[in-house]
């Protein structure tokens, strides 16, 4: 169905290529919620794909997935449910992959709502509950601890 | 690079793996989205990573001591907002220094709170104007000491968007002079009670600061002509003169003249306001959202009603506090205003159940009603607005004596969304708790001289209030242990509670206090059965205790308060008059809190002059406020007293007689 037209009837697209060497063509329209490669299309320099040495297919494919889905939909029920789904992930190190890309990728929405995620998996939790939680060592002397502690207590509120 | 599928066991932790690898700016970023302040602390001790990705990000503080001041704004360098007002003994030196030391640290600064910080002064304060170039508010609230030198200092911020000199007494028209040439992007203003200032300070501060959009010049001795001047601010939307003495109608018609900006307007308490001059203020007034107009009309005629009218679409919040109403002017009112949020009828004399009904009956917007004292009110007109209001947050029906439990049942049943209700002296009983039980979303709850509420209503409301904040048992003298034990069971959130006269909790009901570790006020007058073991339970439990009220409670001894001296170390204010407590007591007790800035002490019959000496010297820079014996006035040495007032401590000469009794 497709007419002939001075414009183009075909969406502009972009090439993203992973890390890794995969490379993913992306209608603008969805690449651009990356205000990085927003810029970069603003700036003229996308022929040939865009290389994102900073991630990896497997992160790429699922960044896709949120800016596909964030494109499109407009129902604010639908995208907080796939928001919930989409970080619901048993790999913390995927969560923060995530971190890193959206950081990199400068993708707003993304950024909330993978560090809003994580704040969600340490609030409430005593110190030595968060420290499990993340596989964290702790690497304070006892005095620099107890020095903590006391100024928790005593020097200062919220 | 790659992590395909890497789960995350027994990592080493060290920086590079896991949760380390995010930055450290990252990290913070994550930080950022923590709410409560007992997370961010908890961070803090993770590791050192997290400690230091906590600070970087840290933008609000409010400091508690004085000695960690300049190591803390050394340490938080993205800081926007500064509490000093719990910073005890804070002075000029101190708050200069610790200035100094921040190096750049402070050029995010944009709100520093010094209300009651009444040790600050001008050179201090030039200081931190100086350190912060971003500076946009800053509250002096309370320092009554200040004066124009200080409002001179604050005015050298240019960018000053919000400022608060309320009770700064010494402020004339000279200092607010300075501010108004030195800030001209001032936005909001509060020169309450600083009765030096006159129109003529008035007239050049609206002639300079075209920007205000929030005045209050509450109890000031201005008169019409600071009206006129402030008719000009054509982007005024809040103007607050309660208690203006001499502002009368033919003010209220001066500013009528200006822009039609204004959304609040507050004249309560103004002597010479009637209905009259309202009516030419409120006349033509696109945005007026809320009138407050409490204890100044005596009445209101139907010039005033018409005009009200006029208002239909915006007015959300009225307050007649202390008026003669009828039923039909409350009916007026609801169908000249039926968009209304707030409703303020305290104190009115002629509220009936009649003129309630036909008031809510168009306002189903209700959410707050005040019908505080409108002792004539009975269960049906709490039927009416349970039928009427049902986003009802706020219910205050203090002294309402002829409902009873029946009208609470349509309350609760109906307002699911009941926040705060103010049952004090109502005389309700248990079976009204039963059903206010229901209520989950409660914060506060007022229940004092209601003498029929027992352990079993207590149980009720916690078993489903848990979000409760506020408790006030007043001389519910039926109230035991078991009572406490449910409280702290099931509202572990409360942070106010008040006991006075429960007189038959003993050391056990303390105890359970122990687990309440958000309380911040608890009041426990007359409680003559408890002891140092009670008192320990809540000193050592009860973390976040800021002030306590033990008046009366005879039994409680130096043991007792050396448990508070060890162990409440953010107590602020302390009332211990009639307790047992000698000299060396009180000695300990006043040098081991470093934090207290109010105590109470009257009637402590087994302390010595000497007492008294030593333990005001201890305490000597940190007290801001003293009740004491008048009687000590001749006894103690002028020095002491000198040395108190040098340090800005307000002290009040109290002259009541020995009295004792247990209920």
């Amino acid at each position: 169905m497709a007419s002939a037209g001075s414009g183009d009837e075909k969406a502009a697209t972009v090439t993203l290529i992973s890390s890794d060497n995969e490379h993913f063509e992306v209608p603008e329209a969805v690449a651009t919620l990356s205000q990085t490669i927003r810029h970069m299309i603003e700036d003229g320099c996308t022929d040939g794909g865009v290389p994102l040495p900073n991630v990896t297919g497997r992160i790429l494919a699922k960044v896709l997935e949120y800016c596909n889905k964030h494109a499109a939909a407009s129902d604010k029920d639908e995208l907080e449910k796939f928001d919930k789904a989409f970080v619901d992930i048993d790999d913390q190190a995927t969560l923060f992959d995530l971190v890193m890309a959206a950081n990199y990728l400068d993708i707003r929405g993304m950024l909330d709502l993978t560090c809003q995620t994580i704040a969600d998996m340490i609030k409430g939790k005593s110190v030595e509950e968060i420290r499990e939680t993340f596989n964290i060592k702790n690497d304070f002397t006892p005095e620099e601890e107890a020095e903590i502690r006391r100024e928790n207590q005593w020097a200062f509120d919220d | 690079m790659s992590r395909e599928g890497q789960k995350l066991d027994s990592a080493a932790g060290a920086g590079g793996v896991g949760i380390g690898v995010l930055s450290l700016d990252l990290l913070g970023q994550v930080l950022d989205r923590l709410r409560e302040p007992r997370d961010r602390k908890a961070c803090r001790l993770v590791s050192r990573a997290f400690e230091r990705a906590e600070a970087a990000h840290r933008r609000a503080l409010r400091v508690l001591r004085r000695e960690p001041l300049p190591r803390l704004l050394r340490s938080f360098p993205a800081l926007e907002r500064l509490d000093l007002s719990a910073c005890a003994s804070l002075d000029d030196g101190s708050l200069a220094a610790a200035v100094a030391g921040a190096g750049g640290g402070l050029a995010g600064l944009r709100r520093v709170c010094l209300a009651r910080a009444s040790g600050v002064g001008w050179r201090g304060l030039e200081a931190l104007v100086a350190a912060c170039p971003r500076l946009e508010a800053v509250d002096l609230s309370h320092c009554v000491g200040a004066g124009d030198r200080e409002a001179a200092a604050v005015a050298a911020a240019a960018g000053l968007r919000e400022l608060r000199l309320d009770k700064c007494l010494a402020v004339t028209d000279m200092g607010l002079a300075k501010v108004a040439v030195g800030c001209p992007r001032l936005e909001k203003l509060s020169v309450k009670w600083c009765r030096e200032i006159s129109d003529i300070g008035i007239d050049l501060l609206a002639k300079k600061c075209p920007e205000l959009r929030s005045l209050n010049i509450s109890y000031l001795k201005v008169g019409n002509e600071s009206l006129r001047s402030i008719s000009t601010l054509e982007k005024l939307e809040e103007l607050a003169m309660v208690g203006c003495s001499c502002i009368d109608d033919e003010g209220l018609e001066l500013l009528s003249k200006g822009s039609d900006s204004l959304q609040s307007v507050d004249v309560s308490r103004c002597d010479h306001v009637t209905y009259q001059g309202l009516a030419s203020l409120i006349d033509g007034r696109k945005f007026l959202q809320k009138l407050h107009a409490a204890d100044c009309l005596h009445e209101i005629g139907q010039r005033f009603l018409s005009k009200l009218a006029t208002l239909k679409e915006t007015l959300t919040v009225l307050k007649l506090d202390g008026l003669g109403v009828s039923d039909s002017l409350l009916q007026a009112i609801g169908e000249g205003c039926n968009h209304l949020v707030e409703i303020g009828l305290s104190k009115c004399s002629g509220v009936t159940d009649e003129g309630i009904s036909s008031l809510v009956a168009r306002c189903s917007d209700l959410r707050t009603i005040n019908l505080t004292c409108c002792n004539f009110i009975t269960n049906n007109a709490l039927h009416s607005i349970a039928d009427n209001c049902k986003m009802l947050e706020c219910l205050r029906l203090e002294s309402c004596s002829l409902i009873n439990d029946k009208g609470i049942k349509q309350i609760a049943t109906c307002c699911p969304n009941l926040k705060e209700i103010d049952l004090t002296d109502c005389g309700v009983n248990d079976a009204a708790l039963e059903y206010l039980a229901k209520c989950s979303e409660l914060r506060i709850l007022k229940l004092g001289l209601c003498s029929s509420i027992s352990d079993k209503g207590i149980a009720f409301i916690s078993s489903n209030c848990g979000k409760l904040v506020e408790l006030d048992l007043y001389r519910c003298n039926s109230i035991t242990d078991d009572g406490l034990a449910a409280l702290a069971n099931g509202c572990k959130k409360i942070k106010l509670l008040n006991l006075c006269y429960c007189n038959k909790i003993t050391d056990s009901g303390l105890g359970h206090l122990g687990s309440l570790e958000e309380l911040t006020n608890l009041e426990l007058r007359c409680l003559v059965r408890i002891t140092c073991i009670g008192i320990s339970s809540i000193a050592i439990g009860c973390k976040s205790l800021i002030e306590l009220d033990l008046k009366r409670c005879y039994s409680v001894d130096d043991a007792g308060l050396g448990a508070l001296a060890r162990n409440a170390f953010n107590l602020r204010q302390l009332t211990i008059s009639y307790c047992q407590v000698t000299g060396l007591g009180l000695c300990h007790l006043l040098s081991s809190l470093r934090c207290l800035q109010d105590i109470k002490m009257v009637h402590l019959s087994w302390v010595s002059i000497e007492g008294f000496e030593m333990a005001l010297r201890a305490a000597c820079g940190r007290l801001k406020k003293l009740k004491i014996l008048t009687g000590l006035k001749t006894v103690l040495s002028p020095e002491l007293l000198q040395m108190l007032q040098a340090c800005g401590c307000r002290i009040r000469w109290v002259n009541k007689p020995l009295v004792y009794k247990d209920c």
